[in-house]
């Protein structure tokens, strides 16, 4: 087995609550993902600038930097700019899916999040199966 | 000029009263907005001039202020005002006053009961968000009595969140019931098991 195919499918997981990122955590893992955690968007955005991710899950409201700054600061920067991002979201007002999209989110969910969506978007974002 | 507490804030010299102040929160440049609103924190009346400001502006740093003034001048009245802005769809305003709140938990209490029986379930899970973060005995019993009374999944998940942080032994019954009440989704059983874990580890 060569060094890169040992290297895994890495996600960035940014949410201010506990329990969802060990949530996330456990769900991603268990489909063989790698998991980061970033517990707000200051954190969040430092992370994806110092390490390589494959995918991001943004939640919208957290403290010191919101979900949609967050977006904006990462499409905004040539380095970081083309990971894709899922917004999970507790707001289901019409808007919000669209307000998300606009910061630069490719896919929107709406918590609670099943395992097995969480799974398919997962795979879908990253370009298939875990590596 | 540095600020001596209790003594009118002053520019060239001359100290400024309230109403030049208020007229400075219209100020098209927003340093000086910015020091107006730090200079209002010597007047308890301008809370009300200061929450409608929050409103229409639209520099981070002025915003900042506006929400430091007002934890500064901290009353049950623009506790109310600030809560309003839960239900503002612009998020930084939203979370800022989120935040804002948590720092008046005396100022915010009385009003928790209001927010944890609004209409929308987002505006219940920033209020839960709020009641987790105050530092008072009867915390987790509140939002013990959020999971057995709430329908909505996502305000009795922002509870579970508060409860694994500051509950005891005494709420793991509302919590199974809570497992009861929410039968067949996998992230409500993941939390309140973690949660239930969390309390019985501390």
């Amino acid at each position: 087995m060569t060094e890169e195919s040992d290297a895994k499918t890495r996600i960035l997981v940014i949410d201010d609550g506990i329990t969802m990122r060990l949530y996330y955590r456990s769900v991603l893992e268990a489909a063989g993902f790698e998991v980061e955690e970033a517990a707000n968007g200051v954190e969040g955005h430092e992370k994806a600038l110092s390490q390589h991710f494959d995918m991001m899950i943004v939640d919208i409201n957290m403290p010191k930097m919101d979900g949609y700054s967050l977006l904006r600061a990462i499409r905004k920067n040539p380095a970081i700019h083309g990971v894709p991002a899922v917004t999970i979201s507790t707001e289901a007002r019409p808007d919000d899916a669209i307000k998300a999209f606009e910061a630069g989110a490719n896919f929107y969910l709406t918590k609670p999040v099943a395992p097995e969506d969480l799974t398919e978007v997962a795979r879908l974002m990253t370009g298939g199966s875990p590596r | 000029m540095a600020l001596v507490k209790g003594k009118l804030p002053e520019c060239d010299g001359a100290p400024r009263d309230l109403s030049t102040l208020l007229g400075a929160l219209a100020s098209p440049e927003s340093a000086v907005r910015r020091n107006a609103v730090r200079d209002l924190k010597l007047y308890p009346d301008s809370a009300e001039a200061l929450c409608a400001q929050l409103q229409d502006e639209t520099s981070p740093s002025v915003r900042a202020a506006l929400f430091s003034t007002l934890i500064h001048l901290q009353s049950p009245h623009v506790a109310v005002r600030l809560a309003e802005f839960l239900r503002s769809d612009d998020v930084q305003l939203r979370n800022g006053a989120i935040e804002a709140l948590q720092e008046m938990p005396d100022a915010i209490a009385p009003h928790l009961q209001v927010l944890l029986g609004d209409a929308d379930s987002d505006v219940r899970i920033f209020a839960v968000n709020i009641l987790a973060s105050l530092r008072h005995d009867q915390v987790p019993e509140w939002l013990a009595e959020v999971i057995r009374t709430d329908a909505h999944v996502n305000v009795c998940a922002a509870a579970i969140d508060g409860l694994a942080e500051v509950g005891g032994p005494e709420v793991v019954k509302d919590l199974e019931a809570l497992r009861l009440r929410f039968a067949g989704d996998a992230f409500m059983d993941f939390a309140i098991t973690t949660a239930i874990r969390r309390i019985g580890s501390e």
